[in-house]
């Protein structure tokens, strides 16, 4: 850069008024406090549970560990079955993700797409399907389950959490702002609609695939109440019922449960970690939070 | 290749809007038939109903001998080119290519010799493995020509597919599908807004105004005796002088001069409902400087004198925009105010209302801006209009 250059860049920055001047290390500030604040409880959570359990409960609180210990893990690995959990954790989350996206997005599409008698109500009835609390459910899911004698199996930890209207709801607007055109041209190319939807409109919703996917994924992963339910049998449960089991009912066990919510949470950090784009985008795109 | 019949073609939505009214067309063997008209005249709506992409009300489409009302797009064996191409995004250009002949799973081999010959003659050879966000306007629309050419179909539908090019690729673009699609020889229906492209590309161009076939002919048959007002002021840049006369014992009286009857005019308002008032039209190259030798000057016919308000210089002519002395308008002599007109398709006649003249002058001409000049036309080059029902009355049966 000539000195000229130099020299007109550096009045162009003092022209700048004060406040433009100021304000992203405002930004900036800010952000940090706020990402502090966020992770000030993973940070205690990890603190607590590398601690030995009489250190959890003294009084003042400190963040100083006394005695670094491990013991919280290994009490969950020692006394549970955490790796069958792991497993089992992890096939029910892939398939209701691979489940729900696959359904989702076809019924996403015929609503944008085909054209079609009562296809408001219907698409009213789906949505309405998102005012429904999941409690409320549980009980009748419960009887019906047990009815064909269908719990302690992977197709009640799985089946009943794959119907998604939200899902259904965030496919069907990325496929409204998709041209038809491509549809048509496609059609007009001798496609099928099954071709058009696989073909062309599901390569090009990347990014609602992946939000879906990954929203599904996190919310099966975490999802207690109905795992819980309908899995009685130690080796059918998930990690979140699993770990639950871990924890005595009475004594001092912060440090374990802090263990345990650490070693439960850790493949969604992965998750996030590998997925981390895509999750951002799918929050901008779709609005989930 | 075949030939295409639209019997009474009738699009009706839901709400009850009439899109396509009873459209009748024969589009014959390797004939490029454009379909033309303004924004919302039913051209697009029509070509969707050939493509099968809309379903028919009413009337029956024919593909050779086979009723195909009722066939998918995919049965159909036509292939469209859309205006914003529609090119699928995530494939390469040879995907894009193969994509219709993968789904009438065709031998690869085949497939990619059909994708290399359309490549070639599209000048897309070297572009074949990039992805369309990869390429100029002009090259996607090549793209989007090779994927209807590589099909080999019975018939292109193309629907407005040079209007997102800028004007000079447009151009180009125009004489290259000429160019092709004389090649191919494939029976062609080709929507446009745009009336230079109708002019140059159509074997026959077909005028719709409000869902209603205006006229069908040769570029040059509209051009030269258009049926109605809307077709007289649709087609031609600048557009045809429309001007009320009325009929004043043995001459006809205009804005620009008294025109005298002779037989031709004497036949035309004979055929007129009332005799009262007429609109008559004048194509601007068809007014004359009087001032210059050579281009008939100081001959017979009408002359008048007028002030020109604004001269625009073309390069290789003037357009001479004059105030008319005294006018009453044409849409409101057919008993129409403006918004009507234009809602009716006769808008270029409601645009005519501003009492304005438009004469193609040579550049040997010496007409000045705000200055006077005589111009002079044949009363032979007059079309005579009736107002009330748009029908020209000169020379029926030419």
């Amino acid at each position: 850069m000539s000195a000229a250059a130099v020299r007109s860049s550096t009045a162009g920055r003092r022209s700048r008024p004060l406040s433009q001047r100021v304000f992203p290390h405002v930004i900036t500030g800010v952000m940090i406090a706020l990402a502090l604040l966020w992770l000030a409880p993973v940070l205690w959570a990890i603190d607590t549970a590398v601690k030995a359990e009489p250190d959890t409960i003294k009084i003042p609180a400190t963040w100083a560990i006394p005695h670094l210990t491990f013991s919280a893990f290994s009490t969950d690995f020692s006394a549970s079955d955490i790796g069958r959990w792991y497993i089992n954790s992890a096939i029910v989350s892939l398939l209701v993700t691979v489940f729900t996206v696959i359904t989702a997005s076809m019924a996403g599409y015929a609503l944008s797409r085909q054209r079609f008698r009562g296809q408001n109500l219907l698409y009213g009835a789906i949505l309405a399907g998102i005012m429904i609390p999941p409690q409320a459910l549980m009980v009748p899911l419960f009887r019906e389950f047990q009815a064909i004698h269908g719990l302690n199996t992977y197709w009640a930890l799985v089946l009943p959490q794959v119907p998604s209207p939200v899902a259904v709801f965030i496919f069907k607007k990325f496929f409204d702002g998709q041209p038809p055109e491509l549809d048509q041209a496609a059609r007009m190319d001798g496609a099928s609609w099954w071709t058009c939807y696989r073909r062309i409109a599901l390569p090009l919703s990347r990014s609602a695939v992946a939000a879906v996917s990954i929203f599904t994924f996190v919310w099966t992963w975490n999802n207690f109440l109905w795992p819980f339910l309908s899995s009685t049998n130690t080796p059918m449960m998930t990690i979140p019922v699993g770990l639950g089991t871990v924890i005595p009912g009475e004594g001092i066990t912060n440090a374990l449960v802090m263990a345990s919510a650490i070693l439960g949470a850790l493949p969604l950090v992965v998750v996030f970690l590998f997925g981390q784009r895509q999750i951002v985008e799918g929050v901008a795109g779709t609005g989930l939070k | 290749m075949s030939e295409l019949t639209l019997k009474g073609l009738t699009k009706r939505y839901d709400d009850g809007t009439l899109a396509v009214d009873g459209l009748d067309l024969e589009i014959g063997d390797g004939e490029m038939m454009i379909l033309v008209g303004p924004s919302g005249c039913g051209k697009t709506t029509a070509l969707r109903m050939i493509a099968g992409l809309e379903e028919i009300t009413d009337g029956e489409l024919w593909l050779d001998d086979q009723m195909v009302n009722e066939l998918a797009p995919k049965s159909r064996d036509m292939a469209m080119v859309f205006q914003n191409y529609a090119l699928y995004p995530h494939m390469t250009v040879r995907q894009n290519m193969s994509f219709g002949l993968e789904q009438a799973k065709l031998e690869k081999g085949e497939i990619a010799r059909r994708v290399a010959e359309a490549a070639a003659t599209l000048d897309l050879t070297e572009h074949l493995d990039r992805k369309p966000a990869q390429l100029s306007g002009g090259q996607r629309q090549r793209v989007a020509m090779g994927r209807a050419i590589v099909r080999e179909p019975k018939a292109f539908l193309m629907d407005e597919p040079l209007s997102n090019l800028d004007a000079k690729l447009r151009t180009q673009m125009r004489t290259e599908l000429a160019r092709i699609q004389g090649d191919l020889g494939t029976t062609t229906v080709y929507v446009t807004h745009d009336q230079i492209e109708a002019m140059t590309l159509g074997d026959r161009v077909a005028v719709m105004s409000a869902g209603v076939l205006q006229q069908v002919g040769s570029p040059q048959e509209l051009y030269a005796r258009p049926e109605n007002l809307f077709v007289a002021g649709f087609m031609g840049s600048p557009a045809i002088n429309l001007l009320p006369a009325r009929v004043e014992g043995e001459s006809l009286q205009t804005p620009i001069g008294e025109v005298p009857l002779d037989g031709r005019l004497r036949d035309a308002l004979g055929r007129a409902e009332r005799r009262d008032g007429v609109v008559v039209g004048l194509r601007p190259e068809h007014l004359l400087d009087d001032g210059l030798n050579g281009h008939g000057g100081n001959g017979g016919g009408v002359t008048f004198t007028g002030d020109v308000t604004v001269l625009e210089a073309m390069g290789a002519e003037y357009y001479a925009y004059l105030e008319l002395p005294e006018h009453t308008a044409v849409g409101e002599m057919a008993g129409m105010d403006r918004t009507t007109a234009a809602e009716a398709g006769v808008d270029p006649v409601a645009r005519r209302d501003s009492g304005q003249l438009v004469a193609r002058l040579p550049l040997d001409s010496r007409v000045r801006e705000r200055g006077p000049i005589t111009l002079r036309f044949d009363p032979a080059r007059l079309h005579v209009f009736d107002p009330h029902s748009g029908r020209r009355l000169t020379d029926p049966d030419r």
